[in-house]
C-alpha cells in the first residue's frame, strides 16, 4: 500500500520536528556556503510538507517531486501546492538521470531528500550513488528509510545482508548484536553516513561528502535520516565549519520520539518553556496531567519544532 | 645509545637500480612500445602539439616508423623530426625530469624513464643516433653510444652518457640500434609468436594514430591499424560526450564513446554461432582507455575499468557485443592517469575516478540490455543486424546510449534468479500449477510469488 494512503503526514510529530531540525540547517548552510537558485528534489507524496517549508523557510522555487504511484501520480499533480512544483512520474532510479542531464536544473545547488517509507536495499543503495555522483556542486543530500531490525531479517542473517547492500564499507567483524533493536539503527546510520561518504571518495568528488545530518525519529517504526553536504572545493571549509558548529540541529544524539499532546497540553507544557533547569513529570502532575519522564524530555528539547497543526487536525 | 647530529640516513640511487630492478616492471613488448612512443611525441612535435583529435585523414601519413626485431639485434628508425643536442644533453638521459623541463604539448612521455628502461632491458650495446634541423635551419647530428656493462663498472656519480658527432641520417629522425641482446630478449625476439603477437598489439595501441596516416613497419611489413567500429541504426545509437576536467591544475578533456559493437551471444551457448561470437569478443569487447592518442587500456573486461567492483558487475560473455572507448586528452601528460608501463592505469588518478560513474552508468545499460534481450530475442537479433558499422570518430555527440525497447522497461532494478532442481520435482510443481507442461520458467515465477504472499505479503 502506498504510504500516502496509510499515513497523514502531518500527524506525525516526531517526523515533523526531524524535518524543522533539517529544514534549521539546511537554511544555516544556504547563508553561508551561499547557495542560490537551490533547488529541491524530493518525493513529496500528496502532501508535499516538506516543499512547502523549502519555499517558505529557504525560499525556493524550482522544485521536482518523484512519484513512482501512477495513481499518486495524479493525486499529486492535482495537490502540487506551487506552480514551480513539477511533478515527475517514475521511479527515482529512472527520474534522477534526467534530472543531472536537465539544463533547467543542472550547474545550480540541489537539496535532495530521498524520504523512503520502507528499509535500506540495494535499490534506495543505488540512488544514493547516483545522486552522489552526480548531483551538482553545493548541494545537500539526505536520505530517509526504516530503521527496524525485523525488516532486514533475521538477526544473525543482518550482517550480511548489510555487506551485500552497501559493499565494502560495512566492517568484516561487524557483530550481529549491533543489527538488533536499538543498536540497529544507529548502525544503520552509521554505516550509510561512511557509505556515502566512500562513495564521493571513490569517484573523487571535489569538495567530497561532508556528514551533516543523523537523525533518529520514531512515530511507529524507527526512522533513519542521513545526509551531508556535497560542497564545491571551496566551500568545503565553510560547509565544515557549519556543521561542525556546538549548535548544529542536525545530529541529534538521541532519537526523536515526541509525545502526542492535546492543544492543552502542549499549551500548558510550552508556558513553563524556555527554562534552564530540566522539566520532570513531577511538574507535568503539578500542571494537572501525566507524562514519561522521556514524553517530557522530549518537548522540552524540540517544543520550538514541535507541530501546532497536528492538534487541529485530529 | 646516542646519535650524533647531523647523522643521516644515506639515499643515493645506483645504477643497478635503473638497469636491473626498474626493467623488472614491464615486458619486452612494452619496451618497444616505450621506443614508438618516443617517435610519435616526435611526429607530435613536428606537426606543432595540439590536441590529438579522434579522425581518419592524412595528418601524420609523412612519418614513420620502422622496427626490426629480431634474435641478433632491435632496431627503431624514425622520420619523426629527432632529438636536439640541447635536449640530449640535458633531459633525455636523465632518469626523471627535472621541474624545470618543459613537456612537449599533449605528448604520452610523462615520468622521463620510458627510453632508458627499454633500452636497459633490451640490450648490453646501444647506439642512439639523432639527425635534426637546429634553430637556423641547418642539419646537425649526433649519437650517443652505450656500453651498458662498462657504465655499470661504477655508480659513481655523474651518471654521463658520451656524445660523439655522426653522420646525418637519411631523414631528421631517431635511430635506436641495440646488439648483444639480453638473454630474455634474444629469446623472445627469435620467437614468431611473440613478433606476431607484438604485430596485434602495435594494430590495437596504435590505431588512432594509424587513422591519421602514420606509418608503422614491423620487420618491414606496414602494421594495419585495429578499426574500432560501433553500430548505429534501428534504435541503436552509441553515446559520445565530453567534457573538461582538471588534475593538479592541468586540464584534462575526457571523452567517452560507447554501445553496441557487434550482437551479443545468443543465450544458449551451445549454438556454434555463439561460440564464434565470444571467440571475437574475447580479443574486441570491454572498455579502451585512451591517453593523448595512445591506447594504453584495450578490451579490458577487469577492475582496472571497474568490472567487478562496488556496484558494477564482474565480466560474464552475455555482455560481448559491447566497446566502450574513454579518451584523456592533456596538454601535461602528468595529468593523464598513465602508469610509467603505459599499459594500464592508474586507478587512484582523480580524473579517470571521476570519469567511472559516466563508465559504468554505460555499462550498466548495455548490461540491461543484453537481460532483455533473453526475453524478444528474435526481435533483438533483427534490430542488431539493421544497425550498420560507423567508425568511432564518425559518432555524433549524444548524452547517453541508445539500445531498443524490446520488452515494457521496468524502472525498478530487477534480480534475476537461476537455481536448478531434479526434473521430476519440477514436473510435479507445474502440474499443481495448473500444467505439466507449463514453462520452467512460468513454474519459476509462479513460485516466487506463491511464497511472496505467504512471507510478505500482497503489496
Amino acid at each position: 500500500m502506498p504510504s500516502f494512503d496509510a499515513v497523514n503526514y502531518s500527524l506525525r510529530p516526531s517526523k515533523s520536528i526531524q524535518r524543522q531540525l533539517v529544514f534549521e540547517g539546511v537554511r544555516r548552510l544556504q547563508v553561508a556556503m551561499n547557495l542560490a537558485k537551490l533547488v529541491y528534489v524530493g518525493m513529496g507524496s500528496i502532501w508535499f510538507t516538506d516543499f512547502v517549508m523549502a519555499h517558505k523557510l529557504l525560499g525556493v522555487e524550482d522544485m521536482v517531486s518523484i512519484e513512482g504511484n501512477e495513481i499518486g501520480f495524479r493525486r499529486a499533480t492535482y495537490n502540487s501546492p506551487f506552480v514551480t512544483v513539477k511533478v515527475r512520474e517514475g521511479f527515482s532510479s529512472a527520474v534522477l538521470p534526467t534530472l543531472y542531464v536537465d539544463e533547467f536544473y543542472a550547474n545550480r545547488p540541489w537539496m535532495v531528500w530521498l524520504d523512503y517509507d520502507y528499509e535500506l536495499n540495494e535499490s534506495v543503495k543505488l540512488d544514493m550513488r547516483s545522486v552522489i555522483e552526480n548531483c551538482p556542486e553545493n548541494s545537500i543530500f539526505l536520505v530517509t528509510f526504516d530503521g527496524k531490525d525485523s525488516r532486514y531479517g533475521e538477526a544473525p542473517e543482518r550482517p550480511e545482508l548489510l555487506r551485500r547492500v552497501l559493499g565494502s564499507v560495512v566492517p568484516d567483524d561487524l557483530k550481529k548484536e549491533a543489527c538488533q533493536e536499538g543498536e540497529m539503527r544507529e548502525t544503520l546510520a552509521d554505516l550509510v553516513l561512511e557509505f556515502m561518504g566512500s562513495v564521493a571518495a571513490e569517484m573523487s568528488r571535489r569538495g567530497g561528502f561532508v556528514p551533516a545530518f543523523r537523525a533518529i525519529y520514531q512515530d511507529g517504526p524507527p526512522m533513519v535520516t542521513v545526509g551531508g553536504v556535497l560542497p564545491a572545493l571551496d566551500n568545503e571549509l565553510i560547509a565544515k565549519s557549519t556543521v561542525g558548529a556546538d549548535d548544529w540541529p542536525c545530529w541529534p544524539l538521541e532519537p526523536i520520539r515526541a509525545p502526542h499532546l492535546t492543544i492543552r497540553e502542549a499549551g500548558a507544557l510550552q508556558s513553563q518553556l524556555p527554562c534552564q533547569r530540566k522539566l520532570s513529570r513531577v511538574d507535568v502532575q503539578a500542571l494537572g496531567f501525566d507524562l514519561e519522564e522521556q514524553q517530557v524530555e522530549a518537548f522540552q528539547n524540540y517544543y520550538r519544532q514541535y507541530p501546532a497543526f497536528a492538534q487541529i487536525i485530529a | 645509545m646516542t646519535i650524533e647530529a647531523g647523522t643521516k640516513a644515506h639515499a643515493y640511487p645506483t645504477k643497478e637500480f635503473f638497469v636491473k630492478m626498474l626493467t623488472r616492471d614491464l615486458a619486452l613488448s612494452d619496451c618497444i612500445l616505450d621506443l614508438i612512443d618516443n617517435s610519435v611525441d616526435g611526429a607530435w612535435r613536428s606537426m606543432g602539439g595540439g590536441p590529438t583529435e579522434l579522425k581518419q585523414d592524412d595528418g601524420l601519413s609523412r612519418f614513420s616508423i620502422a622496427i626490426s626485431v629480431g634474435p641478433n639485434g632491435f632496431s627503431i628508425e624514425d622520420n619523426c623530426g629527432g632529438m636536439n643536442l640541447d635536449d640530449a644533453v640535458n633531459y633525455a638521459f636523465s632518469f626523471g625530469k627535472p621541474e624545470e623541463y618543459k613537456r612537449d604539448p599533449y605528448s604520452i612521455g610523462a615520468y622521463g624513464i620510458g627510453m632508458k628502461r627499454a633500452i636497459f632491458k633490451l640490450g648490453a650495446h646501444i647506439r642512439i643516433r639523432s639527425t635534426y634541423r637546429a634553430s637556423g635551419g641547418e642539419r646537425e647530428a649526433f649519437a650517443v653510444p652505450i656500453d651498458v656493462n662498462e657504465w655499470l663498472s661504477t655508480s659513481e656519480p655523474p651518471w654521463d652518457f658520451d656524445i660523439v658527432p655522426d653522420s646525418e641520417l637519411a631523414e631528421d629522425g631517431v635511430r635506436i640500434q641495440i646488439d648483444a641482446l639480453t638473454p630474455e630478449a634474444e629469446g623472445q625476439f627469435g620467437s614468431e609468436a611473440f613478433r606476431q603477437n607484438l604485430r596485434r598489439i602495435l594494430a590495437r595501441d596504435y590505431s588512432l594514430y594509424l587513422d591519421r596516416g602514420l606509418r608503422i613497419v614491423l620487420n618491414d611489413s606496414p602494421i594495419v591499424g585495429w578499426q574500432i567500429a560501433l553500430r548505429e541504426g534501428a534504435d541503436f545509437a552509441p553515446m559520445r560526450f565530453a567534457y573538461d576536467d582538471s588534475a593538479n591544475e592541468n586540464a584534462v578533456n575526457v571523452e567517452i564513446i560507447g554501445g553496441m559493437a557487434a550482437s551479443p551471444p545468443a543465450p544458449d551457448a551451445a549454438e556454434p554461432e555463439d561460440q564464434a561470437e565470444r571467440a571475437r569478443g574475447a580479443e574486441l569487447f570491454g572498455w579502451y582507455v585512451v591517453c593523448n592518442g595512445r591506447i594504453v587500456l584495450a578490451a579490458d573486461r577487469t577492475e582496472a575499468t571497474g568490472w567487478g567492483t562496488d556496484d558494477w558487475p564482474m565480466w560474464h560473455p552475455q555482455y560481448a557485443g559491447f566497446i566502450g572507448v574513454i579518451l584523456f586528452s592533456a596538454e601535461n601528460a602528468v595529468a593523464l592517469p598513465l602508469t610509467t608501463t603505459k599499459r594500464s592505469i592508474d586507478s587512484s588518478s582523480e580524473v579517470f575516478r571521476r570519469a567511472k560513474p559516466r563508465m559504468r552508468e554505460l555499462t550498466r545499460k548495455w548490461i540491461d540490455y543484453t537481460n532483455q534481450r533473453k526475453q524478444a530475442l528474435e526481435d533483438a537479433k533483427q534490430k542488431e543486424q539493421e544497425a550498420h558499422w560507423i567508425p568511432i570518430h564518425s559518432v555524433s555527440l549524444r548524452q547517453s546510449v541508445q539500445l531498443p525497447e524490446l520488452i515494457a522497461r521496468e524502472s525498478e532494478p530487477v534480480a534475476n534468479v537461476q537455481y536448478s532442481v531434479p526434473l521430476q520435482r519440477m514436473r510435479s510443481l507445474a502440474r499443481k500449477f495448473g500444467s505439466v507442461n507449463l514453462p520452467y520458467r512460468e513454474v519459476g515465477l509462479r513460485s516466487f510469488n506463491y511464497a511472496y504472499r505467504e512471507k510478505v505479503g500482497e503489496e
